[in-house]
Parts: structure tokens; sequence; C-alpha cells
């Protein structure tokens, strides 16, 4: 059993409710597969910070997992079989689980963290 | 005597110049952050300037170590599109 991050992005006209569906099936991929979901995150509707295809945001949902590697393959192989999922991305995590938020962009003029050195 | 005088001011320059720049250090080190995530776009960002390159260790001082994780991080947050490739 491995521990795995899976980020989903729906389309942005995707309501709630089909979110939630989706997210169901997804989890089901992953029980099926004798894993477990540890944690669903959903993030709601963000600006992507690029087109895909025709879209300009997306709907989130992250999802923790901890199972074997094949549930996996099943879990991606449901993210390309439903046509409103723009895009995915599986991440294992080896570690104790990080607990964090995305951070909202735009912001980071102010406290950036590196400083800019003038140039030699 | 002139180009005495010359010299030595080239030479307070040349001092000014190297002996007090501001010491560079890595962030990460610094903070003791323990895993660069690639959610957290407000970090990664400030490693992304305008054109949305990955800031090069030789001006942030990110240590070797500490630049190798954030360039994952930063290529799986564009992945997902929580930061962009190129900006225009």
């Amino acid at each position: 059993m491995v521990n795995y991050e899976s980020i989903f992005i729906a389309e942005p006209n995707a309501s709630d409710d089909e979110v939630a569906a989706f997210t169901k099936g997804f989890e089901e991929a992953v029980t099926g597969g004798s894993g477990t979901v540890l944690k669903v995150e959903k993030w709601g509707k963000r600006r992507l910070a690029y087109r895909i295809g025709r879209h300009e945001d997306g709907n989130y949902t992250l999802l923790y997992l901890n199972c074997p590697p094949a549930a996996v393959k099943e879990l991606e192989r449901r993210y390309r079989m439903n046509d409103r999922i723009i895009k995915y991305l599986t991440v294992r995590v080896d570690e104790n689980i990080p607990d964090t938020k995305p951070t909202e962009a735009g912001t980071a003029s102010e406290d950036r963290p590196v400083e800019t050195l003038e140039a030699e | 005597m002139d180009s005495r005088d010359r010299d030595k001011a080239k030479k307070k320059q040349f001092r000014k110049k190297f002996l007090f720049r501001k010491k560079k250090f890595c962030k990460f080190c610094e903070e003791k952050i323990p895993y660069i995530d690639y959610k957290d776009v407000r970090l990664l960002q400030g490693f992304t300037p305008e054109r949305g390159k990955i800031f090069p260790r030789r001006i942030s001082g990110t240590c070797a170590k500490h630049q190798r994780e954030l360039m994952q991080a930063i290529k799986r947050a564009r992945n997902i599109a929580l930061l962009p490739f190129t900006a225009d």
C-alpha cells in the first residue's frame, strides 16, 4: 500500500452535484482496488494558469489515497474515460500527509521570499 | 597624482561591490521547510518571476537539494495549471 495524492480538474460548468457524483465514482475505483480514500478536499472553482482546450477555469478536487498501484491505474483510466475531466495528476507521497490548501495566486509580490539581487 | 586618485576610487568601488554584498541564504534551510508542496502556489510563485521561469540558484541562493525539490514542485504545479509555463 502506497500513499498518493490525486488531483483532478473538472469542467467549470459542472455543477456541485455532478462533481460529487464523479468523485464518488473515483472513490469506488480506489475502494474496488482494495484501497482506501483517506480524505477528499474540494477546492472548487479556480482560475487556470493557462487555457486547457477552451477552458479558462477549472473545478479542482483533491483525493488523498492509500492504495496499491493497480488501483491508481484504474483511477486514471476512469479520469480519461470521463470527458468532463480536463486534467489530472497523481503524485506519490512518502511521509505523513502534509495538510495544505492552495494559496491564492497573484498576491506574491509583497511577501516575495527571494530578494532579487542586482545583476552583475 | 591624478591617476592614483582614480585608482583609489576604483578600488573603493570594487570593495563596495564585493565586500558589502548581502549574504545569500537558502530560504528552505533557514525556515526548515520539510517538504516543498506543489500546491503551495504562493511559495512557488516567489521563485517564478514575471515570465514564469524558475529562478536560478545563482541568484536566489537556494541550496542544491532544495532547488531540486523546488524544481519538481514547480513542474508539478505547472502540470495541473496552478502555475503558468510562460506568461505571455
